[in-house]
């Protein structure tokens, strides 16, 4: 017979912490909706449909408590993906000051430089190249203005 | 029941010249441009091309529009194929196996199929359409919000069964992404959920929700990676293989006369339109299948179901324009204008009267469809030349194309902002096994299950005896009872009798 790892698994515990996570965004929505009226035309789905969340929720509790010290699926290392999910959060961010065709530019940069590009020709052509054209189409086609910092001067 | 005199007048409005199809192939490759570009959606190509029709004739301008219309249906499936970033929301159900057929190396072939599904999904759903326009439009106006609450609940409940991991995660995830779909103003009046942000007075964008879901945390962990797909041999774009995904699809009838049905009927319903009928069609087609976990790992069924079903659903929305005069989305309620700039009504008032008209504009959406194949088959090589591109270069550029094509849809901030959380939500529920497909179909749902909610209780005053008067109702509870234990029960009978 197998020997059960006394340990807790981090992933089967941190599966938790999500579960938890939702159970109880769905439950301060609900309660948000409450705050905001009573009217049976604010919470006719609202409501129900929270109650069978969190009793779901309750369920996938407790079979996620009674497999917490067993195996988990190989993860990647959340080390590896953080970089570029800050890259992508600092980019997004940004926009509002620094504009989409220069935000654009030093995030395609900032990327390829974090993933070994070294080739100067590469990393500041691709980047200010393929960032120019995103802007000068989407600035064109769209209906209403975009935030820029230097193609705002030149259109 | 076809109006034979009216159908030859058909004949010879299109074919006496060939001026009504000079601009047909334009609008068929502005379509699988804009379509094939994330955040660029059918109806804003409609829209920004709309002003042309002015210099045209009401009968060009039809052709012109419906083209684009055939071309960015199928143009969504490109993106939605190669970079799981859906082109519009009626590819969604494209990427589930799409996607991996893309990792796969059966790139060509997935596109392949999604073109002739595509093509042989517009050429069924108008034949449908030239056949059945009056019982159609006829059968839409029973469909009230009794009957819209049990086909989203139908789907709701459907939810489960497109998880391939833990059936009570993937539940989980369809009712909060239905949660998140409720989000912003109610019927009440009141704002719930928005945590102060003015962003969020109208509700989480649904578009810029499933980019970030979908594609950019798919992105997230790709992004590590030297090619999308790892064989150097498999990433070769092969027109032969193009072509055998094209005969496959053809070989697969069934699916796809399924597929049109379901697109047909559902794309007729105002409000509900392809992005439902594309999702309800790859379900049925998995709940049908002889190997359903296969689904969303790769099975062609995935791709040939969605397919299928987005593209003819064009023909439903068409149904319930001419024939009512109400469009059914944001593609033919710019139909709809085109039709009020050359001082035209739809309705059954324009069926009866300019019956030729109805039958030429569905003629040319057959000969549409076939220059789809040739065009398709010049463009597809071209497009999928993005799978050699290497990771490093192809994240950014996509997840910047993603922000874009975000705030193109929003015209605002809120829209990259949306794709940045619902990446990071995506990357979570992937990485602890809940359902991203089952949470992206309750935000598309959301808004539109309380409203049918709604209005059913304010049409029944609350009564459940309401439901026994509406048949149709009935039936489609029927049909969701039987979709979810039909199998059971019959094998359930067959051991009974082998007794």
């Amino acid at each position: 017979m197998p020997r059960r790892p006394k340990t807790i698994n981090k992933h089967r515990l941190a599966d938790l912490f999500v579960l938890l996570l939702l159970a109880g965004l769905a439950a301060s929505y609900c309660l948000d909706a409450v705050r905001a009226s009573t009217d049976i035309l604010n919470l006719i789905l609202v409501l129900p449909v929270t109650v069978i969340v969190l009793v779901l929720c309750l369920i996938q509790l407790v079979l996620s408590v009674a497999r917490l010290r067993s195996e988990s699926t190989a993860q990647e290392p959340v080390t590896d993906m953080l970089p570029v999910i800050s890259v992508f959060a600092a980019y997004v961010f940004s926009l509002r000051w620094v504009g989409f065709d220069v935000g654009t530019c030093l995030f395609i940069g900032v990327f390829l430089w974090l993933h070994g590009e070294r080739r100067w020709g590469w990393l500041f052509g691709y980047s200010i190249s393929f960032a120019l054209a995103l802007s000068m189409f989407f600035s064109k086609m769209l209906p209403y203005s975009m935030p820029m910092l230097i193609l705002r001067t030149a259109s | 029941m076809i109006d034979v005199a009216a159908f030859f007048s058909a004949i010879e409005m299109l074919f006496s010249s060939a001026s009504p199809w000079l601009i047909v192939i334009p609008g068929i490759l502005i379509g699988l441009v804009f379509g094939a570009i994330p955040g660029l959606q059918i109806s804003m190509a409609m829209a920004v091309f709309l002003p042309m029709t002015l210099y045209m004739d009401f009968m060009q301008a039809m052709l012109f529009l419906t083209a684009i219309f055939t071309g960015g249906s199928f143009g969504g499936s490109i993106p939605a194929i190669l970079m799981n970033i859906p082109g519009t929301s009626s590819a969604i159900a494209t990427a589930f196996d799409g996607y991996p057929m893309s990792q796969k190396g059966e790139h060509n072939v997935a596109l392949g199929l999604a073109l002739g599904a595509s093509c042989t999904g517009v050429i069924v759903g108008y034949s449908i359409l030239f056949l059945l326009i009056n019982p159609i439009s006829e059968l839409v106006l029973k469909v009230g919000p009794a009957e819209m609450t049990i086909v989203i609940l139908w789907g709701i409940t459907l939810i489960g069964s497109l998880s391939s991991g833990s059936l009570l995660k993937g539940v989980i995830s369809g009712l909060i992404g239905l949660l998140i779909g409720t989000i912003g103003y109610s019927e009440a009046g009141v704002t719930r959920g928005t945590f102060g942000s003015p962003y969020l007075l109208d509700g989480v964008s649904v578009i810029p929700a499933m980019i970030g879901m979908f594609a950019a945390s798919e992105l997230f962990r790709q992004a590590n990676r030297e090619y999308l797909v790892d064989d150097s041999a498999a990433r070769k774009v092969s027109v032969r293989l193009i072509l055998s995904g094209f005969r496959k699809a053809l070989a697969n009838p069934g699916i796809v006369l399924r597929g049109s049905l379901i697109g047909v009927f559902v794309g007729a319903v105002p409000g509900v339109g392809s992005s439902v009928a594309n999702l309800l069609s790859y379900v049925v087609t998995k709940r049908n299948a002889m190997n359903p976990d296969s689904f969303g790992k790769g099975n062609p069924a995935g791709v040939i179901a969605s397919e299928s079903a987005n593209s003819t659903s064009e023909a439903g929305s068409m149904a319930t324009l001419l024939a009512l005069g109400i469009p059914g989305g944001g593609a033919t309620a710019v139909i709809l204008a085109a039709f009020a700039m050359h001082n035209i009504t739809g309705g059954p008032q324009f069926i009866r009267e300019q019956t030729d008209v109805v039958y030429a504009i569905i003629i040319a959406n057959f000969g549409q469809a076939i220059l789809l194949i040739g065009l398709g088959l010049i463009l597809i090589p071209l497009l999928a030349n993005v799978i050699k591109v290497p990771m490093t270069y192809l994240v950014p550029s996509v997840l910047a194309m993603a922000v874009f094509g975000a705030f193109g849809l929003t015209g605002d901030l809120s829209g990259p902002l949306t794709v940045l959380v619902f990446s990071v939500l995506g990357w979570v529920f992937k990485r602890y096994g809940y359902s991203v497909p089952a949470a992206v179909i309750g935000v598309l749902l959301g808004g539109m299950a309380e409203d049918s909610v709604i209005y059913s209780y304010q049409i029944s005053g609350g009564q459940w005896s309401y439901l026994l008067e509406r048949p149709m109702a009935l039936t489609i509870l029927a049909l969701l009872v039987v979709s979810l234990f039909g199998s059971k029960l019959v094998d359930v009978l067959m051991r009974r009798i082998r007794r």
